[in-house]
């Protein structure tokens, strides 16, 4: 089959039995390309779109109907992640209307960094949206990910208004984002779009052998894991911010 | 709530217990049969039992509410001297026994060796079976001649041929050091015993590399049958069916049961007496009432129906007992579905307020803790050891449907679930899940995997089809029980001798690529099905492979047959044929056939192995031509010596357990045909023989024997275990295995097969966790799966456990259908283990 160039996804890993990206057992697809550079990012392949597989979204698709009984069983579906899989609107969003037509469950994770019309471009398609808010101070936020999170908090807002589903995230990094002022910022932003929860993704050092494998210097060397006290306080601060914070277990 | 500390002391006290080897049961059942010599074999067997139960030392533990031993020591297998298989391991490997740490009393040692090792020369089961292999023509011959020793040391080269008689002594091949010379020394001087061993032990080798073991067993006790008559209903319905008794025969049966029920009585009426007589001593008034208890209800159960749970666990712990006491260690006798057979006891008792859960776990507690009183006797044969508590199997049945197909989980299950978390031993536990299972109840056995690895998950409509499709009733199908490992049986009416008789699907490629020889082995076995070479296409490979198999298939159960026939004629079990439905009836021994379904089994082994060679073959001999025949046979006749490249292409080739259709419909071909070439097999009783691809965690000794494979194996390395895949083959994750898994029809395996999976690495900390496995356990079973059971330990703690074992004494894992300490586990098993594919951390 030939690639259609406009909406051939460019894919660097398919992670089946996923668990910890959305509802029930999914099937993750990781798209090439990002708007950020973060400097805890797990995914760093994503840096690299020429190095990622070329494939049609039905060719996806085939793929991720492999484990629809275990969808079926437990209310999972598809995953698209990155990168960001939202940055080249056109491949997503034939993926999305594929996995459609075979009914399959939506979840896509996002940065927020992208154009409010490559949003709107999935609305309709996308069951659940995963966003990060990984700072909230903007010039802090640019240090982190090499971007201000002025996109990412309208894109926040943009999703709330349409009435969306959106799960919010915050990568919990001791150190970095953890701070009373940070935690309190978070509160009040999601409190303004009527959010009370929130899933904290604690940070870990897995990921850094792939920058090693890649010749990439990873700029976080030195951080360290969230702990059992860092991880009790984070969401007791929040909770006493109005915000359920889960956190998945050491 | 946590163990009980009562139950807690009594588990110190198993694990700290020693091993020893008792002859209690060996000389008072050998006395007997010396006297009765000549007469009808279920008299014999009668008198020998009421011998062994009148005369065999019993005590009552500290803390023990439910009493009841098998042998004079805590921890003693029963040995039955006339099966063969003890007194061979006593002949030719009693240094191994010891130096594993059994321990023998000097009087009992001089017993063993002057007296009852000489009785039974020639007149056990193994002997005659020898014998009869031998005039059949179905034994394999060992040749050993220079052409043939050439052969198998260019097959194996010398390490892993040593590494078979000494696991350490291998290891020294090649080093330079004193080590070196020691080990070797070590070695010579073993060597003359070893040499002994392998002479006596090949008469046993089956054509074509299959086995045939000594024991048949794996049965499920008829407890419900002993629980609502007792042993003097039994016995009143033996008396009355012999009014009708036609031969001498029937009416030497009937006797005989008549006999074991009153030895029944008299072994519990000991127990009670001796209760008394502690409860007039103790100054612990708590201990006091608990003994008068104790004697109330051994007075009582097995003999007359229990009135009370306590009674009823009691009742089942003595029918047990004395069932392994009667058959010897290693002989896979089954409790059953004990939530369903308590269940009337516990909710009357509940009911009146007679008894609280707090009370009835306790009871639990200690009933499970008690299922791990045993140990097999096994010598330790390349690494490998299975001499572990809990390792004689006597596996528990939980959940499932009912004979009317309703959902019978109960808060006795829930109890049951808790006990065997409390207790965290080796135990064999089996969940039955059916559609109708309620929602929490699959994810609450996962979630008990956070304490303990030993639960089971089977699929209650695979296995009901399966038993419909062999001859039972609906009703019998649904009250199924796993005997064994995984092995689905009738309740109390079947004789199926589940396990024993086997064959490795590899050595049919052996003897394809061999023409009719098995590498290790060399003799002649079978027939020449030509010149690999010639071979121009992958069909007519493959119909070389099935045409060896069939000869395999034929082989193993006309062995099974000759073996079966000698139970039948000289050793009978009137105890456990008393409860199994058929044999009063038809007033004839389980041995003879008379329980009410008649079943033999045949194990394939090595199934990820060959399914992985095939498809290697097709796709780098026939679609690539990357390689000829020729090449291939001259690469697995070397152990892929200089060929490391070639050796590594091979093993980059699809594999099975990666959901890739076309490897998995080689998969389900060669099940579907290994089935039915089975079932075309009449045992000796008239039943007919079913499939099972279970590897009794023997997948590391069987692959010893075993020559280079071409999915890139080395000789001597492991072979797939069960119906997994091979280790380090799958590549894509839980779902792709069970994927591959579930192209195979699971229906037709009617003994069952086993898949075990490592969870990815710290999956359960989490409930999202647990319920994900949970519903990959739903899934798979949607799909067709029979069985799966998961190791959650991962590879960093079980490194740590073999470099510090004493650490990690209770690491518990779960090896094939049943569980093991990993630690009392033979290094090359442990590493099996550790090699079975950990999935990376969940995303």
């Amino acid at each position: 089959m030939s690639l259609n160039a406009e909406t051939a996804c460019r894919v660097f890993d398919v992670q089946r039995f996923s668990i910890h990206d959305g509802p029930g057992i999914r099937t993750t697809v990781f798209l090439a390309g990002c708007p950020l550079r973060c400097a805890f990012c797990q995914n760093p392949e994503s840096f690299r779109p020429d190095a990622a597989d070329l494939m049609t979204p039905r060719a996806i698709i085939a793929e991720v109907l492999k484990d629809r009984d275990y969808y079926a069983v437990s209310g999972g579906g598809l995953t698209v992640s990155g990168g960001d899989p939202l940055l080249h609107v056109a491949p997503v969003r034939a993926l999305l209307e594929e996995a459609r037509r075979n009914d399959l469950h939506t979840c896509v994770q996002t940065s927020g960094a992208v154009p409010e019309a490559n949003l709107a471009a999935v609305l309709g398609l996308v069951d659940l949206f995963q966003l990060d808010l990984k700072h909230m101070d903007a010039r802090r936020h640019r240090a982190l990910t090499g971007a201000s999170n002025e996109r990412v908090l309208r894109a926040a807002a943009f999703l709330a208004e349409r009435g969306a589903a959106v799960q919010f995230r915050m990568p919990l990094l001791p150190g970095v984002n953890d701070d009373d002022e940070n935690l309190g910022a978070l509160a009040r932003f999601l409190a303004g779009l009527s959010v009370h929860a929130l899933e904290l993704v604690p940070y870990h050092r897995l990921y850094l052998d792939k920058y090693a494998s890649l010749g990439l210097e990873p700029r976080l060397r030195d951080l360290q894991p969230p702990s059992a006290a860092d991880r009790e306080r984070v969401v007791d601060r929040l909770r006493r911010h109005g915000v359920a914070a889960r956190i998945e277990p050491l | 709530m946590p163990l009980h500390p009562k139950n807690a002391a009594q588990k110190e006290r198993l694990l700290r217990a020693e091993h020893w080897l008792c002859m209690e049961r060996a000389r008072f059942y050998t006395e007997a049969h010396r006297e009765t010599e000549g007469q009808h074999p279920s008299l014999c067997a009668g008198r020998a039992l009421q011998r062994v139960l009148e005369n065999m030392t019993i005590r009552i533990e500290p803390d023990e509410l439910l009493v009841g031993n098998r042998a004079s020591k805590r921890i003693a297998p029963p040995i039955a001297p006339e099966r063969g298989d003890f007194t061979f391991v006593f002949e030719h490997l009693f240094d191994d026994l010891k130096a594993f740490g059994y321990r023998i009393d000097p009087r009992d040692e001089r017993l063993l060796f002057e007296e009852l090792i000489p009785y039974w020369k020639g007149k056990t089961v193994r002997d005659a079976k020898i014998v009869a292999l031998k005039e059949r023509g179905l034994s394999s011959h060992l040749d050993v001649s220079p052409k043939e020793l050439r052969r198998k040391l260019r097959s194996f080269g010398v390490r892993k041929l040593l590494r078979l008689v000494d696991d350490g002594a291998a290891e020294g091949v090649g080093e330079r050091s004193v080590a070196r010379v020691r080990r070797a020394v070590r070695l010579a001087s073993h060597l003359p015993r070893l040499a002994r061993a392998v002479r006596a032990g090949a008469g046993d080798n089956l054509k074509g590399r299959g086995r045939c073991t000594d024991t048949q067993a794996h049965i499920v006790l008829g407890h419900e049958k002993v629980l609502s008559l007792g042993f003097s209903g039994i016995r009143e319905q033996a008396r009355a069916r012999k009014d009708r008794a036609t031969d001498d025969g029937e009416r030497a049966f009937l006797d005989a049961v008549e006999i074991v029920c009153d030895a029944m009585r008299a072994f519990s009426e000991r127990f009670a007496a001796l209760a008394r007589g502690e409860a007039a001593e103790t100054s612990d008034p708590a201990r006091r009432r608990e003994l008068e208890s104790i004697a109330e209800a051994c007075g009582r159960v097995p003999w007359l129906p229990p009135r009370s749970f306590a009674e009823a666990v009691q009742s089942m712990w003595f029918t047990q007992n004395a069932a392994i006491i009667s058959y010897g260690a290693g002989s896979g006798i089954t409790p059953g579905r004990v939530d369903q057979l308590l269940h009337p006891w516990f909710s009357a008792d509940v009911a009146s307020g007679a008894l609280d859960r707090a009370h009835a776990l306790r009871l639990l507690e200690e009933f499970v803790i008690k299922l791990n009183d045993n140990v097999v006797i096994w010598p330790n044969i390349g690494g490998v050891q299975l001499n572990h508590l809990g390792s004689d199997v006597e596996n528990i049945t939980l959940g499932g449907v009912d004979a009317q197909g309703d959902d019978a989980t109960s808060e006795l299950t829930s109890l049951f679930i808790e006990a065997l978390g409390n207790t965290n031993l080796a135990t064999t536990a089996s969940f039955r899940v059916s559609k109708g299972s309620p929602r929490d109840y699959v994810r609450q056995v996962v979630a008990v995997h956070r304490k303990t690895n030993s639960p089971a998950f089977l699929n209650d409509e695979t296995a009901i089809a399966a038993l419909v499709r062999d001859g039972y009733s609906l009703e019998d199908a649904r009250q199924y029980c796993l005997v064994g490992c995984v092995e689905p049986s009738g309740n109390g009416d079947t004789y199926g001798a589940t396990g024993g008789s086997k064959v490795y699907f590899p050595s049919a490629l052996d003897l394809v690529f061999n023409r009719g020889k098995t590498t290790f082995f060399g003799s002649q076995d079978g027939v020449d099905t030509g010149d690999p070479a010639e071979m121009r296409s992958f069909d007519e490979l493959l119909a070389a492979f099935y045409r060896q198999l069939e000869s395999m298939v034929e082989w193993v159960t006309e062995a099974t047959n000759l073996r079966d026939a000698i139970w039948a004629e000289r050793f009978h079990n009137p105890l456990i044929s008393c409860t199994i439905a058929g044999c009063i009836e038809r007033a004839m021994d389980m041995t003879a056939g008379g329980a009410r379904y008649n079943f033999g089994s045949v194990g394939g082994g090595g199934l990820g192995t060959v399914v992985d060679s095939l498809a290697a073959v097709r796709r780098f001999v026939f679609e690539e031509k990357a390689l000829t025949m020729d090449e291939l046979r001259e690469a697995l006749a070397t152990d892929f010596r200089g060929r490391e490249g070639l050796r590594r292409r091979l093993a980059s080739g699809p594999r099975f357990g990666n959901d890739l259709q076309e490897v998995d419909d080689l998969a389900r071909d060669l099940v579907d045909r290994f089935c039915a070439m089975v079932s075309a097999r009449k045992t000796f009783c008239g039943g007919r023989y079913k499939a099972s691809l279970i590897s009794y965690g023997l997948n590391v000794y069987e692959g010893a024997l075993e020559p280079a494979t071409p999915d890139g194996r080395g000789a001597g390395e492991p072979l797939s275990n069960s119906m997994s895949p091979s280790n380090g083959a799958e590549r894509r994750g839980p779902t792709a295995v069970l994927n591959s898994l579930s192209r195979i029809d699971q229906t037709r395996i009617g003994y069952g097969n086993s898949l075990n999976m490592r969870l990815p690495l710290g999956i359960l900390r989490s409930d999202k966790g647990v319920e994900s496995v949970a519903h990959l356990v739903r899934a798979y079973f949607d799909k067709g799966g029979f069985h799966v059971q998961f190791n959650a330990a991962d590879t960093a703690t079980l490194r740590a456990a073999q470099k510090d074992p004493a650490a990690y004494a209770d690491l518990i894992v779960r090896v094939s259908g049943y569980s093991a300490y990993f630690t009392r586990l033979g290094r090359r098993i442990q590493d099996d283990i550790i090699g079975r594919t950990e999935l990376s951390p969940c995303h």
